[in-house]
């Protein structure tokens, strides 16, 4: 075992400490290196990988349930419009903003803000509807000019510039792989129809042929959601490259 | 009865506070009947030393200003931004204005155990080593009492203080400010020699503890003389003020205040300016000893003036060195504090005997 002592040092280097100390209190004093972002006046940068509220754009869902598959605080539900499909709505309650929703979208229908500051009146508000989704809240913007943070050499600084920071982030589509659902292994379809049932785009369809039921899959209109795979009970159901 | 009067005026005029300035417009107003015997007795050099300057005025002036100064200062030190948001265009400077009114309007709870006449009593009797030093202290010429003995009063009535807070600790009867106050006690024994020992020095120099006679003989400034004295006086001044690093008695972390743990309202608020009263006191000492008083270019129109705004100036800046202290090092256990007074800073001020001693038997 080790004991720690306290340095021992001479005279000459306690001094030259005490100098360096003072020295460098004086040094901030006239020149202060101020780290402190005074928030409503000024935001800081954020960058367009930020993960704060979502929107949504109803027009690129494809109801795949991914987003409400993944979400690990059960914060997503899809709900049932008026034309029939299913869309996320999102509890803030719960939501613990590791986008996992937004990572695991097909279509890039969730999109990211660089938003982090919305109030709620009550818990019941913080579940966001669909309709709620689709625009940005209201925000009140005090701010001015925006705060970016430089790492140089090994100390962070501060640097101001004016001008309001974009919190809407524009993010091209993610490069999807055109993918349907297919099935690998006819033979051991029950023809229990629940993959008709669950699709939202109505690409599956059955028909009663003498020796059993028979499954079509449209593969031309298969926005290739995956839903059917997931819900197959015999494991038959793929999703394949287009 | 009106030759009494007379002779009174007479006196108080004989010894006016020569603003040359000012000369045109307070001939006019001594014409005026009540109001130029009221300004004559203001401008009256002894009145006006213990009423505007260094005394009652400017102390209180600088308590509202001086906690601001630190606490802006050591923000800007340590990165923060410090207070703001109260007159943020002035960056906040009424903030001891808003505190004390907010002190002024609390209620002042007296516990059950606390010895009641004392508890109420001390912290508005801890004016008075506040106020009396200021009567011996001369900012330029202006002087409340001339004794040939000013510098050992300041410090008799500097080494008062802790008499008060001992007297705090002890009418509030509880144990966080009991350890408060023994700790105080302590560290009263660790800082006390070395400051009377090293201002000492510099009356061996001087040959005189006239204060006006020491602040007219530093054509060399004193820290200059004798810049050991200077140094063991400055860290036993810190010492003596028990702020940060020698907040040892208050102790936020683990005493949460120290001998005025129980103190709420506007008891609180006189406390609370009982170090920021010290850091004044001492500072006009330390430039009554160390920096020449109110010795300085000689602005001719502001008269007698003149010496007070440099003695202020010298103050406010030894004022600005103690306080930022405070940014700079930790707080120090008591055992350090007690070691560093007996050890360094007593030796120093031997030391600076030594040199002064030196220097009176060479020169």
């Amino acid at each position: 075992m080790r004991k720690v002592v306290a340095p021992d040092y001479t005279v000459f280097e306690h001094v030259k400490r005490h100098v360096e100390a003072v020295k460098t209190a004086i040094r901030e004093a006239i020149i202060p290196e101020s780290v402190t972002c005074s928030y409503p006046k000024e935001r800081r940068k954020m960058p367009a990988s930020f993960r704060g509220y979502l929107i949504f754009d109803p027009d690129r869902c494809i109801s795949c349930f991914g987003c409400a598959f993944i979400c690990p605080a059960n914060a997503i539900r899809m709900k049932e419009a008026e034309d029939g499909r299913y869309y996320p709505t999102i509890d803030y309650g719960k939501c613990i903003f590791c986008h996992f929703c937004l990572d695991s979208c097909p279509e890039g229908a969730l999109k990211p803000t660089k938003i982090h500051d919305v109030a709620y009146r009550d818990l019941d508000r913080m579940l966001t509807l669909t309709e709620e989704m689709i625009e940005p809240p209201e925000i009140i913007r005090e701010d001015k000019r925006y705060v970016e943070y430089v790492i140089d050499g090994r100390d962070l600084h501060l640097r101001r510039v004016d001008g309001e920071d974009e919190l809407l982030v524009d993010l091209p589509p993610p490069s999807k792989v055109e993918r349907i659902a297919s099935c690998i292994d006819p033979e051991s379809c029950t023809g229990c129809r629940i993959c008709e049932e669950v699709c939202e785009h109505g690409v599956i369809r059955s028909s009663v042929e003498e020796d059993g039921v028979r499954m079509v899959i449209d593969s031309e209109r298969c926005t290739g959601c995956g839903l059917c795979v997931k819900e197959c009970s015999m494991r038959v159901l793929r999703l394949v490259r287009r | 009865m009106t030759g009494t009067v007379e002779a009174l005026i007479n006196l108080m005029m004989a010894d006016q506070v020569a603003i040359p300035l000012l000369d045109p417009i307070l001939n006019i107003l001594y014409g005026i009947p009540l109001l130029g015997h009221l300004l004559a007795l203001i401008l009256w050099k002894p009145l006006f030393a213990a009423l505007i300057c260094p005394g009652f005025a400017t102390l209180g002036g600088l308590l509202m200003l001086l906690p601001w100064i630190e606490r802006k200062l050591v923000a800007r030190i340590q990165w923060r931004i410090g207070p703001h948001e109260i007159l943020p265009q002035m960056g906040g400077v009424i903030q001891l204005l808003a505190d004390s009114l907010r002190f002024l309007f609390q209620e002042v709870i007296v516990h059950r155990d606390a010895k009641q006449p004392y508890f109420l009593q001390f912290p508005v009797l801890s004016f008075i080593p506040a106020l009396l030093p200021l009567l011996f202290i001369p900012a330029g010429t202006i002087i409340a009492i001339e004794s040939p003995y000013g510098a050992q009063i300041v410090l008799a009535m500097v080494t008062l203080f802790p008499l008060f807070i001992l007297g705090l600790g002890w009418a509030s009867n509880s144990r966080f400010a009991y350890i408060g106050t023994v700790r105080e006690a302590f560290v009263y024994f660790g800082y006390e020699i070395a400051l009377i020992v090293s201002a000492f020095a510099m009356i061996v120099l001087y040959g005189t503890s006239d204060p006006l006679a020491i602040s007219g003989m530093q054509q060399v400034p004193g820290i200059i003389l004798n810049p050991v004295a200077a140094l063991a006086f400055f860290i036993a001044s810190a010492m003596a003020t028990s702020r940060l690093p020698f907040e040892i008695p208050e102790a936020d972390q683990e005493l949460a205040g120290g001998p005025h743990v129980e103190y709420s309202g506007i008891l609180f608020g006189l406390i609370y300016v009982i170090s920021y009263e010290k850091v004044y006191i001492l500072s006009g000492l330390m430039t009554l000893l160390f920096l020449g008083g109110g010795s300085g270019p000689e602005i001719r129109v502001l008269g007698d003036l003149s010496g007070l705004i440099w003695f202020i100036l010298k103050t406010l800046l030894v004022m600005i060195a103690l306080i930022a202290l405070r940014a700079i090092y930790p707080r120090y256990r008591l055992d350090q504090a007690l070691r560093i007074g007996w050890n360094p800073v007593f030796t120093l001020s031997t030391i600076a005997v030594g040199v002064s001693l030196m220097e009176v038997l060479l020169l």
